[in-house]
């Protein structure tokens, strides 16, 4: 069996010109919708609380929302997961603690109301307010008049005697998630659902992870080029970063496009997409150098097409079997996980055409731009062919 | 064929029956062992036949997989070098006082933590400053400008403070954790100032939450020597019921009850412990699991706390004069007085230091310790290594210090999957990686014909030796590692597609099978190798980058690629070698 039956001979460098505006175009389309609009960070990065639920009775997205508000959780998005009769639900929330602007002022004015109380600082991001007073207090008392504000409170620390007079403390909000279950539970017996994930990232957590991610694609891209710089020509570089550049932003595109969640596991498949995408690339650059000793003397860019004819088909092959593999985590795949395979095939495919497409005329024009400079500074008589 | 081959074959034959070999813990634990009983390495360890691999190396679920909760807490060290810059400053202003040296107020800057003292007569700065620099080392002077000293702490102090805060929280935490009693919890420091916590099939959020709440309890209560056979007695009277796995230990003239269970230990001592008095256990660290308790031993202790860690103003481990380890307290004035009203009427009994509920230790009182500064003499080194004693010293004024000196603690990321939902990924990842990988196996089988099959036997040694691989190296199998597991045998059978198509072009210019089968995989080694390299690139820089499971994702991919090299190249020419040259073949099957 043979997918290509015969040999191909198909001007795929005639056309790069018009390909490389297109994808100019596209790829600068994504970047400004990065811009506008921003992904959907998940709590990873964004800092959050999500909180996925399992009902032992069938309900909708809907009425899980409006059970979730009438509790009391105001900002909260939900979403069903997995089939229609499993009644799984993930639950979002922005905060992480209970503690946001609002509850703060009502926390402050309550702990205001306990006596002679001075540097009542509320701390948001790790849910903490921290305050002095002028005389002891009970953790107790502290707690109780915070709790009546409708804030949880998980623990009242006291800090001790301060200097100058005066005794610190510290109240620790409750998370969402116990927050979640009360609400939810409200008026009921018994919940009627089980929690069956929590996942609680704090916001300074979450830039570190983002900033972490973001460093970790560009240290593997820069890798990447010295590895390809130093196997084949200089000259090479160029094509295979641009082409990863290409791909990252493309698949970057796919979770800007579908509005699919941004989190650790699409940083992880931009960073398997940068290792994927240079294979192809590498593939027909070993071929290019491999024609480039066969065919001394042909024009750099012939050369080229004619390394690309002679390894579309197994380029097309390779990419058909790595994409076979993915079938399964498509159809069982739930949230991030199905992600993860459709990232990757569009990874998987704008690996191929990028390879062809930016990899391969960026290496001509770089040619060509060397050539025509070596012809200048030694004269038009002493033009050497390029591919030798 | 010849020598070398045989070596290759045997090579290859060596390799797989290994890989499957060591596969046999994994299936045990995965398969044969019950779900709750996955971690119990001593079961497992007893149910596989004698010569199978040790049972540690068995594959790992991760959280995700097999459900439980991955905490990263953040060790506020600000406040607490804040707090501690504050209670410097007060030390130095009094010290300054009391050595007659003038009049100054201290002030501290709680954003850059730096230190303004500010004498009532600026003639004595001089003086002031002089003797503040060469006492308080641990500070340095920022700048000075009449009678104003700005001081801030010195750098490598901070560090060190700020380490020593977080290496204090880890110890909390750790004792908190080992209070459930619960296997294979994971406690390792991320970073600087946040502590990573794993706890595998643990889903109950109230105890996760339990662990960030209060800061560590230091109690120091009086121990109830009165009746010193209290423990024998109540053994002999009302013997623990059959299987309760409670005996009767004596050390030093006081025999206590010990048993591997804690709650075992006090549901059996309950009501018959009299007024004003209460059980306290003591956790024996397994000589071998050094951070599980092999036993909980009880202690009578009066119910009364005279004394808790809010008096203690710092511990600290030193050699003595015999270059015996010791512990050294410092009491603030009110817990001084205090302590030493307790020593005096408590001479010749015992005094536990108590620490969330668990004794810590519990050193007899030699006589009546005044001037708020007492010392814990660490017994004799025994059995011990010195470095362990030593050890010993520090890590009790490290426990003493937890609770006197508490950096808050702050949650920085909770992940927690129940286990049923971890149980239904593993049956859905299992199904993705089968599916994924039968349509591999389809397709190469219909498309390349014979050395299609070859190159599946290769795909699915690739499978198992992931497998392996990940057992040997003790990781763990994550959700996002499943989809590395796939994504990996698809990038494995691409070597075998560019060998090939290699081979097949190669026989399209005329050469003979033989020929064609050795061109193929000459020229197709470099490209492969390349391609591998700059994936294995990638895949380091995301292990080295990341946490938890996308880690598990990274170690998959490693490892998949590293085993891919040898089944693509190795294995598969091997075969097609015997293929073209046993048979002297003029065709080959691709």
């Amino acid at each position: 069996m043979q997918i290509l039956k015969n040999k191909t001979n198909i001007d795929f460098i005639g056309k790069r010109k018009p390909a490389v505006f297109l994808s100019t175009i596209i790829n600068l389309a994504i970047i400004v919708g990065i811009a506008a609009f921003g992904f959907n960070l998940g709590v990873d990065f964004a800092g959050g609380t999500v909180v996925e639920l399992k009902f032992n009775h069938s309900i909708t997205a809907e009425e899980v929302r409006q059970r979730a508000q009438k509790g009391g959780l105001e900002d909260v998005s939900v979403q069903n997961i997995g089939g229609a009769d499993e009644n799984s639900f993930l639950l979002r929330m922005g905060g992480v603690t209970q503690l946001n602007e609002e509850s703060a002022t009502k926390a402050r004015a309550a702990i205001e109301g306990l006596g002679n109380v001075r540097n009542v600082y509320p701390d948001l991001a790790n849910g903490i307010v921290n305050f002095r007073s002028a005389t002891a207090l009970t953790p107790d008392a502290i707690k109780k008049a915070v709790e009546g504000t409708g804030t949880g409170v998980q623990e009242v620390r006291e800090l001790g005697e301060a200097q100058g007079g005066g005794f610190d403390y510290q109240v620790v909000a409750s998370g969402m998630a116990d927050k979640v279950y009360s609400a939810l539970g409200q008026g009921l017996e018994k919940p009627d659902f089980e929690q069956r994930r929590v996942d609680y990232v704090g916001p300074q957590v979450g830039k570190q992870l983002r900033n972490r991610g973001i460093m970790a694609l560009l240290y593997s891209m820069v890798a990447i080029l010295i590895y390809v710089a130093f196997r084949f020509d200089f000259k090479f570089g160029p094509g295979a970063l641009l082409a990863m550049v290409h791909d990252v932003i493309m698949v970057a595109g796919y979770y800007l496009v579908t509005r699919r969640e941004f989190n650790l596991t699409s940083i992880a498949v931009l960073l398997t997409v940068v290792g994927y995408s240079v294979n192809d690339t590498i593939v027909i650059y070993d071929r290019i150098r491999e024609d480039m000793a066969k065919f001394k003397g042909k024009p750099f860019a012939e050369v080229i097409n004619i390394a690309i004819n002679d390894t579309v088909g197994r380029t097309i092959l390779t990419s058909l079997t790595t994409a076979l593999s993915l079938i399964g985590l498509l159809i069982f795949g739930v949230g991030e996980i199905f992600d993860f395979a459709a990232a990757m095939l569009v990874g998987i495919v704008v690996g191929v055409y990028s390879t062809i497409y930016i990899a391969s005329p960026l290496t001509i024009w770089l040619d060509e731009r060397a050539a025509a400079k070596e012809a200048r500074q030694a004269g038009p008589i002493d033009q050497q062919p390029k591919a030798a | 064929m010849n020598r070398g081959w045989w070596w290759k074959f045997g090579l290859i034959v060596a390799v797989t029956l290994g890989t499957i070999w060591f596969l046999i813990p994994t299936y045990y634990s995965l398969v044969v062992m019950d779900r709750d009983q996955r971690n119990n390495l001593a079961l497992l360890e007893e149910r596989m036949p004698s010569w199978a691999p040790p049972a540690k190396y068995r594959l790992n679920l991760g959280l995700d997989l097999q459900g439980g909760i991955h905490m990263v807490m953040r060790v506020d060290t600000k406040t607490a070098l804040q707090k501690r810059t504050e209670r410097r400053g007060q030390q130095i202003a009094s010290y300054v006082n009391d050595k007659k040296l003038g009049e100054v107020t201290s002030d501290t800057d709680p954003e850059k933590l730096q230190l303004t003292l500010t004498a009532k007569d600026p003639a004595t700065m001089d003086a002031i400053e002089k003797e503040v620099l060469a006492t308080f080392t641990d500070f340095t002077r920022v700048s000075r400008s009449g009678g104003t000293l700005v001081l801030a702490p010195d750098e490598g102090q901070t560090n060190f403070f700020r380490e020593d805060a977080v290496n204090q929280a880890m110890l909390v935490i750790r004792r908190r954790i080992d209070k459930w009693g619960v296997a294979e919890v994971d406690v390792r420091k991320l970073g600087t100032d946040s502590i990573q916590i794993s706890l595998p099939g643990r889903s109950n959020p109230e105890q996760a939450k339990e662990l960030v709440g209060t800061t560590a309890q230091l109690e120091f209560r009086m121990v109830d020597d009165t009746n010193p056979q209290f423990f024998a007695q109540m053994f002999q009277q009302n013997p623990p019921p059959q299987g309760s796995n409670i005996t009767l230990t004596e050390e030093g003239g006081f025999p206590q009850l010990s048993s591997p269970s804690r709650e075992a230990l006090l549901e059996y001592v309950k009501g018959k412990v009299p007024d004003n008095r209460v059980v306290l256990t003591e956790c024996i660290a397994d000589p071998v699991r050094k951070n599980d308790c092999a036993a909980y031993r009880s202690y009578l202790v009066e119910e009364n706390v005279p004394l808790t860690g809010e008096s203690l103003a710092g511990a600290d481990a030193s050699l003595s004069q015999l270059n015996e380890p010791e512990v050294n307290l410092a009491f603030d004035p009110a817990g001084a007085r205090e302590f030493e009203k307790l020593t005096e009427a408590g001479v010749g009994r015992r005094m536990a230091i108590v620490l969330d509920d668990n004794v810590h230790t519990a050193p007899n009182i030699n006589e009546k310790i005044g001037g708020g500064r007492a010392r814990i003499t660490m017994g004799r080194m025994g059995a011990r290594t010195f470095e362990e004693w030593l050890g010993e010293a520090q890590t009790l004024a490290l426990v003493l210090k937890a609770g006197a000196l508490p950096a808050p603690v702050t949650v920085g990321e909770i992940r927690q999957v129940g286990a049923s939902l971890g149980d239904e990924l593993i049956k859905k990842g299992g199904m993705a990686a089968l599916l994924g990988m039968g349509l591999v196996l389809l397709f190469m089988a219909a498309y390349y014909k014979k050395s299609g099959i070859i190159a599946n036997l290769a795909l699915v040694l690739n499978g198992l030796l992931i497998l392996a691989g990940l057992a040997l190296f003790n990781a763990t199998l994550t959700l996002p590692g499943i989809a590395g597991f796939v994504l990996t045998l698809g990038v494995a059978v691409d070597a075998n597609v560019l060998i090939n198509e290699r081979i097949r072009e190669e026989l399209g210019h005329g050469k003979t099978a033989r020929a064609a089968v050795d061109q193929g995989y000459d020229r197709a080694f470099w490209t492969i190798f390349d391609s591998h390299v700059t994936a294995l690139i990638a895949a380091f820089i995301l292990f080295f980058t990341g946490t938890g499971p996308i880690r598990g994702f990274a170690t998959t991919l490693i490892i998949g690629l590293l085993a891919s090299l040898f089944t693509s190249i190795v294995v598969t020419r091997t075969f097609m070698t015997y293929f073209v040259h046993g048979r002297n073949a003029q065709t080959v099957s691709v």
